[in-house]
């Protein structure tokens, strides 16, 4: 469903669910240090990543995103104890149903930044604009439909 | 709806990376901004006067604030928000200076940046709804389990502040393990008189009578939640009268039966009336009916005959009793017991004699014990060597994967004792790793290690030690491991790993009190909140978290006092956070799904209205069981659907 032409100066957009404790914590640690990466990233703050509902990702798919960023705490670290295992559960059937949609996998990431994980949040950040870019505009969108 | 927006410049931290006047002319084009306000920094002590009287002034309906991360200064313009008569949830923070300004490099593409981030916020503002803090009556006082070190502590620590206590112990005594340890380590302090002042506070201290103290007693049910739970406990019958008992012994002296006494690990016996050792608290004998010739059909009452403080002291009609209390908070210290030594059957226990846990040996060495304080083989005599195996089951993959922490030292404690009580006796360590943390442990180490009678073996694996039977009822401890060493040794000390106490499964299941994987009391927070389960109301104390030392347990029980002091209090109303889930009835299926995603037993069941419900005060906000519920039909407030996908929207707009 994406794009073939890979339009040259693609700049995606993706939509990123941060939990309270420590990936969004992590993502101010970056802040911190000072480390510019891409503005591609639009932070949606979430309690927890077990609070993401996969219509949440659906719906910014269907509103014009490139691709979307859940991130968790590290097992083991979720603030909420088990938070994070719902997230990474409901991930797994959500990237079967995109599939079904024909939406490519690297366009939903689920990964682990903790507050301390400044760099990791950057190269995480830097690697999913990357990837989207690399697979082009989504046109499953409402906006993009048309076109 | 009027939303006013403002724009913190951090000096120039964010302003000279995002203009604030593109951001401006982008915002004030949506609509219902009313206002678009920059302020140089609005959480110092001008910038919050501005932004109060701005709000007071221009009263808008939701507010937007962009400027550092909310973790920063949320809380901060919250407060201001309140100040200013507005309800503080009416706001919505935006992080231009963490996650947009300090991390982008082009200034155009920071400015928009920051403008999806509010439009996002304006978008989701809208729909905040104005939240309060629910209060609660919640009672002061506290349910302690188990009258160990950690219990006792925490039941003189609240009842020091006045706080009422219901002291609930299994067995007829207080003081847990360490009353029957003669000498403790690190300084060699007897057991019992370290224990003593908090005893006898406990018991007759100038607040005792703040502490309900119920031995022989078990916690039966528990409804309710922090703050109001109700308990039913069963007070199992002494048949002894502690208030008139003088704890003389004359009725033990004349009882016809015995059987035996599990306090010293069953190496002696006891009546069926007795104490189960001398100097055991409360100083009143109990009637074991399982041994008593009365409950096998007999008219006998000699000791109720025998007693000379009247006929009512022993008292055969005392029946067990249900009492029920109501308390605001639940404190768990129930204690250990050790590894099962019989899980390794190369080490002879339970089938060779002379083969004894470290338990047993306390009793052995204490003068309250089966041999008042004598250490002699089965045959009679002093050993002249004594082998005492470290880390029992400790770890290692195939029995406990965790070391105690405690073992190495009262190891060398014993070192220390069988050289006083016999100089000539070789004494024998195996061990896997020694581990001897503090600033004190190292003493007896090196009374050991410098002492001539004793020597250190290291063992791989604990399946490399070999005990088997000698010549003349001595043992034989091979080691196929590292130094290959074979020695022989009249006795045989095994130092097992600490495991949960019995009964931690149904007391845990009754609380609805997570165990890890080795059965301990899970703790919120390994390290932030160790004395806290994840159930709001219920703390941990001691070996029944983790195994732990004395001091430790100690703490941990005026930890767990802490909380109950700081989190409940005389005529002060349990607050309840406003960002919990609520679950709208007609739209509950009944699936239950919430139930088992709740990671707090927030969620309970209605089994007659067929519906989930959110206790609230149990909550933690999290927001799984909104995400989780397939019918819609529960709200995480100020972080609803409607709210999160207008941020989508507004975002990508």
């Amino acid at each position: 469903m994406s794009g073939n032409k890979k339009t040259a100066g693609f700049e995606p957009k993706i939509v990123g669910f941060l939990c309270n404790w420590c990936s969004y914590a992590g993502a101010d640690k970056a802040g911190t240090a000072q480390t510019p990466y891409p503005p591609n990233v639009h932070v949606v703050k979430v309690m927890c990543s077990g609070r993401v509902d996969p219509q949440f990702v659906m719906e910014a798919y269907e509103n014009g995103a490139d691709g979307v960023i859940i991130l968790a705490c590290h097992p083991g670290d979720c603030h909420y104890k088990e938070g994070n295992y719902r997230a990474v559960q409901r991930n797994r059937i959500l990237k079967q149903l995109l599939s079904q949609f024909g939406i490519e996998e690297e366009r939903c990431r689920l990964d682990y930044v903790s507050a301390g994980e400044g760099e990791k949040f950057v190269r995480v950040i830097t690697e999913m604009v990357e990837s989207v870019k690399r697979l082009g505009p989504l046109s499953v969108n409402k906006k993009r439909a048309a076109v | 709806m009027k939303i006013g927006v403002y724009f913190c410049n951090c000096g120039t931290n964010i302003a000279d990376k995002i203009d604030p006047e593109k951001v401006k002319a982008a915002i004030t084009a949506l609509p219902d901004v009313a206002y678009f306000k920059t302020a140089d920094f609005i959480c110092s002590e001008d910038g919050k006067t501005f932004l109060e009287e701005d709000l007071k002034e221009t009263r808008p309906d939701r507010v937007v604030i962009a400027a550092c991360s909310p973790r920063d200064h949320e809380n901060t313009f919250m407060r201001v928000l309140a100040k200013a008569g507005m309800n503080p949830y009416l706001m919505q923070m935006v992080n231009i200076r963490e996650q947009v300004a300090w991390v982008t490099a082009d200034n155009e593409r920071a400015a928009q940046k920051a403008i999806t981030a509010i439009r996002g916020a304006i978008a989701r503002v809208r729909l905040h709804q104005p939240l309060e803090k629910k209060e609660l009556e919640a009672c002061p006082d506290a349910l302690i389990i188990g009258a160990g070190p950690a219990g006792l502590k925490a039941a003189l620590t609240l009842a020091e502040a006045g706080r009422k206590v219901v002291l609930v112990e299994k067995t007829p005594v207080i003081g847990g393990m360490p009353v029957r340890f003669e000498e403790l380590f690190p300084n060699m302090e007897c057991g019992p008189c370290m224990l003593e002042s908090i005893l006898g506070e406990v018991l007759h201290g100038d607040y005792a009578e703040n502490i309900e103290l119920l031995t022989l007693a078990e916690v039966v049910d528990v409804a309710g939640f922090y703050g109001n739970f109700i308990v039913k406990i069963r007070q199992n019958p002494r048949y002894v009268d502690t208030h008139q008992c003088i704890g003389c012994g004359e009725c033990i002296a004349g009882c016809p039966a015995s059987a035996k006494n599990e306090f010293n690990c069953g190496l002696n016996e006891r009546k069926a009336i007795d104490f189960p050792f001398m100097g055991a608290l409360p100083n009143a004998p109990s009637i074991d009916t399982a041994t008593c010739v009365r409950w096998k059909g007999e008219e006998c009452k000699v000791c109720k005959e025998s007693c000379p403080m009247g006929e009512d002291v022993v008292n055969f009609e005392d029946r067990e009793q249900i009492l029920e209390r109501n308390v605001g908070a639940v404190l768990l210290a129930t204690g250990s017991s050790l590894y099962d030594c019989t899980a390794i059957p190369g080490l002879g226990y339970g089938k060779l004699p002379d083969v004894y846990t470290s338990l047993e040996f306390e009793r052995i060495l204490s003068s309250s014990g089966p041999t008042n304080g004598e250490v002699a083989t089965a045959n009679g005599t002093a050993p002249r060597s004594i082998a005492i195996i470290h880390c029992v089951g400790s770890l290692d993959p195939d029995h406990r994967h965790y070391c105690s922490g405690v073992c190495c030292q009262y190891a060398f404690k014993f070192n220390h004792l069988i050289e006083s009580k016999l100089p000539q006796t070789k004494v024998y360590h195996f061990y896997k790793e020694l581990v001897i943390p503090g600033k004190e442990g190292f003493s007896l180490y090196h009374h050991a290690t410098e002492n001539h009678n004793a020597e250190l073996y290291r063992y791989e694996k604990i399946g490399s030690l070999k005990i088997s039977a000698g010549t003349k009822g001595s043992k034989t401890i091979k080691n196929s491991s590292f130094g290959k060493e074979t020695v022989t040794a009249d006795m045989v000390i095994l130092c097992p790993a600490m495991v949960p106490a019995a009964g931690s499964e149904q007391l845990g299941a009754m609380l609805e009190v997570s165990r890890d994987r080795f059965g301990f009391f899970e703790e919120l927070h390994g390290r932030l909140d160790a004395s806290q389960s994840k159930i709001k109301g219920v703390y941990l104390a001691g070996t029944c978290q983790a195994p732990m030392d004395i001091q430790k347990a100690m703490l941990q029980g005026m930890a767990t006092a802490g909380y109950v002091l700081s989190g409940l209090a005389e005529g002060k109303k349990l607050e309840i956070e406003p960002i919990t889930a609520a679950i709208d009835e007609e739209r509950c299926a009944g699936c239950r799904i919430c139930l088992s995603v709740c990671p707090y037993k927030a969620i309970g069941f209605d089994a007659e209205k067929k519906k989930s419900e959110v206790n609230a005060v149990l909550c933690h906000g999290c927001g799984t069981c909104v995400s989780g519920c397939p019918a819609g039909a529960i709200t995480g407030n100020h972080f609803t659907n409607e709210e999160i996908l207008a941020e989508i929207g507004g975002m990508l707009a």
